[in-house]
């Protein structure tokens, strides 16, 4: 994503995506700690399993939030511009590699991943965007 | 689109931030107009042409 520090957007969008990550980082450490020592089963299991994907949400929602608040109509454009380049790289790798799956014997990729990998690709689209228009 | 901008800012000898800051827009905003990589909107367009004090014809035109 594009910054600059003069944008109330911007930095409300930080504050929120820090906020989501931190609360990422105190479920999941916990879950896995729980799943590690106790091996817990059913309910708890699937609850523990789904917790740290909240924060997930939370920081798509806080995306949301954020495009819905820039005033800035072109630097909401770059911006809905980098996420859709992280979408349709995303979609594209994942598509390739299901079907490599499928009819090879390339390695089962963690769907967990999938998440990383879409922000790796909104990086890369960044600075494409922000080329094309330097 | 083709536009005056850089001309009228450099009458009343505005920077792209005196203009960005009128606009309530970034100086990217103003760069990327000015330049012709980007078409604002029409409420952007308005914005332009009552900083300016003209009409929204008098700052673009959709020659190539």
């Amino acid at each position: 994503m594009i910054c600059s520090t003069n944008n109330p957007a911007q930095r409300r969008f930080f504050y929120r995506f820090a906020v989501a990550m931190l609360l990422y980082m105190l479920l999941l450490v916990p879950a896995v700690w729980v799943f590690v020592r106790f091996r817990p089963t059913g309910v708890l299991a699937y609850a523990l399993a789904v917790l740290p994907a909240l924060a997930i949400i939370g920081m798509l929602v806080v995306i949301g939030l954020y495009l819905s608040e820039e005033k800035d109509e072109f630097i909401r454009n770059m911006q809905i511009q980098s996420l859709l380049g992280g979408m349709g790289g995303t979609l594209s790798l994942v598509s390739v590699w299901g079907l490599l799956e499928n009819f090879t014997h390339v390695r089962r990729l963690d769907l967990f991943l999938v998440y990383p990998i879409f922000w790796g690709f909104v990086g890369i689209s960044t600075v494409i965007v922000w080329l094309r228009y330097k | 689109m083709k536009n005056r901008l850089r001309v009228l800012r450099a009458e009343r000898e505005w920077s792209q931030a005196d203009l960005a800051e009128r606009l309530e827009v970034s100086r990217q905003s103003v760069n990327a107009i000015e330049t012709g990589k980007y078409d604002p909107s029409l409420p952007l367009a308005f914005k332009l042409a009552r900083v300016f004090e003209t009409t929204i014809e008098a700052i673009f035109s959709d020659e190539n």
